[in-house]
């Protein structure tokens, strides 16, 4: 009886623990490096082909939605990874078929749910950054929302508060908002946030 | 004697005067027609403007932003933007109805915003409070929103005027509302401004709960389609997959349809309108019936029509 009741507490611990864990961004994105910035450099060249978003839509990372954006339409495509009509449909819109399994692949292998390219307004000019979401993989309780890591990629060098907090502007003190998020600096033109929205 | 023979008399002699003569003029008068124009007759109107003095009512729109956003939405009316994380976009579905439908007067009631501060549209009186006055034009991080100073003075000069009763904890706008309660739009508001503001006949089915019994979803959107312009209030979380476990289950997004067919007994395609851009997608019979929530058929009234 005494070892059960130690055996429940072991585990509440645990769980508590687990739960509170935070894995250091800096160390995943040094550890992830390699595939990150495959990921990154794919995209952008299969993105300037022709522009498009990723989304892996199930927990197992099997089905995904292709998003393909025209000059005058989007169209939505949800497939199985698996499925040739996926190779068909890559093709028909100019994309990279290997590229494009390799990102896929990659994006699986990081748990990345959504990819993405998000314009931004700097003096009322427009920017792009890519948006990485990644699911994070810690002990989730019941009813609590999954969190995400979410990586931004900027063209240029950004500034940074002392906090090291994402500014909008080299001469404002004001922070910039992705998604209504901080953002956090993982290194000059990399950020990172922790949000319960992946897009 | 007050009740005498001559004075019932009277009043029977008055009454039959608004019958045959008061009512027949006031209706010849108040013709009760939806109000409509040509986009040529707008961009006859707005390409004689070239330049737009500074407005003391709004202190952070730039007048040559303000006139080439408004240039931009009456030559392309779909690149209208709600901007990202906002809770514009039942306003931004019912521009698109103003814009389609009327895009002159849509040009007018902005200019009229901007420079006296304050328009009239029916019988509607946008008197935005200072509040509202002084974040027109100075919205950042929505996207392309941050650039669109129209959208922004007209969706926030609509959320000032028209209140729900999503809106009932937060009448009053504080930096940062317009992604809040303060900005949302039930469905009976959404059809209610409809009405008020551009008199329209809506034909409305659905709630902010509960979905509409449709037999037939497909057949009842095609030939809502053929009425008039079909706005589809619909649950974002499902269509887009987000995750959100207070937003599962109930509906949250404007779209205007712009077209549904069916590929064959399992899949159907929609194309609609929202954020700017048309999109296309294939879904299920079952999955259309599970987004969508409520459906306004718009329809323009003609003369003197109820």
């Amino acid at each position: 009886m005494k070892n059960r009741v130690s055996y429940y507490i072991l585990f509440i611990a645990v769980c508590i623990v687990s739960s509170c864990t935070t894995t250091n961004i800096s160390k995943y994105y040094s550890k992830h490096k390699p595939v990150l910035y495959s990921i990154e450099e794919v995209y952008k060249s299969e993105y300037n082909k022709q522009k498009f978003s990723l989304l892996f839509t199930d927990k197992s990372y099997n089905h995904l939605s292709l998003e393909l954006l025209t000059d005058s339409i989007r169209y939505i495509y949800d497939f199985e990874t698996t499925e040739n009509r996926l190779n068909d449909t890559l093709e028909k819109y100019h994309l990279n078929i290997s590229a494009m399994r390799s990102l896929i692949s990659n994006m699986q292998l990081l748990r990345c749910k959504w990819i993405d390219n998000l314009d931004y307004y700097v003096d009322d000019k427009k920017n792009y950054l890519l948006y990485l979401s990644i699911y994070k993989q810690t002990f989730r309780l019941p009813f609590i929302e999954p969190k995400y890591y979410v990586l931004t990629y900027f063209s240029q060098p950004q500034y940074y508060d002392s906090e090291g907090r994402l500014l909008d502007h080299r001469s404002r003190r004001r922070l910039r908002k992705i998604n209504n998020e901080i953002f956090y600096r993982v290194n000059d033109k990399v950020c990172y946030t922790v949000s319960t929205l992946f897009r | 004697m007050k009740f005498s023979f001559s004075y019932w008399l009277k009043q029977f002699v008055q009454l039959l005067f608004y019958i045959y003569i008061g009512y027949p003029l006031y209706a010849f008068i108040n013709i009760d027609t939806t109000q409509t124009s040509t986009r040529e007759q707008a961009i006859a109107f707005i390409d004689k403007i070239s330049a737009l003095q500074p407005s003391d009512h709004w202190p952070h729109i730039k007048p040559a932003l303000f006139l080439q956003n408004l240039k931009e939405n009456i030559h392309q009316p779909l690149l209208l933007y709600e901007g990202t994380n906002t809770n514009f976009c039942g306003y931004a579905a019912l521009s698109y109805l103003f814009m389609h439908d009327d895009p002159l007067g849509y040009a007018k009631l902005m200019l009229q915003l901007y420079t006296d501060g304050k328009a009239k549209i029916r019988n509607v009186v946008f008197q935005p409070s200072q509040p509202i006055k002084d974040v027109a034009g100075s919205l950042h991080f929505k996207g392309a929103l941050d650039i669109r100073p129209v959208e922004q003075m007209w969706f926030l000069c609509l959320a000032d005027h028209f209140k729900g009763y999503l809106n009932f904890f937060n009448t009053h706008y504080d930096p940062g509302d317009e992604d809040k309660l303060w900005a949302s739009v039930n469905y009976g508001k959404f059809n209610r401004m409809a009405k008020r503001l551009f008199n329209y006949r809506v034909n409305a089915v659905g709630s902010d709960l509960m979905r509409p019994y449709i037999h037939d979803m497909y057949e009842y959107l095609v030939n809502s389609m053929k009425q008039g312009i079909t706005v589809l209030y619909l649950n974002n979380t499902i269509l887009r997959k987000k995750y959100d476990r207070i937003k599962a289950n109930i509906p949250s997004h404007y779209v205007i349809l712009l077209d549904v067919q069916q590929v064959n007994d399992d899949l159907v395609n929609i194309t609609y309108w929202d954020y700017g851009f048309r999109t296309m997608r294939q879904l299920t019979p079952s999955f259309l019936n599970k987004i969508i929530f409520g459906i306004s058929q718009c329809t323009i009234k003609r003369a003197n029509e109820k």
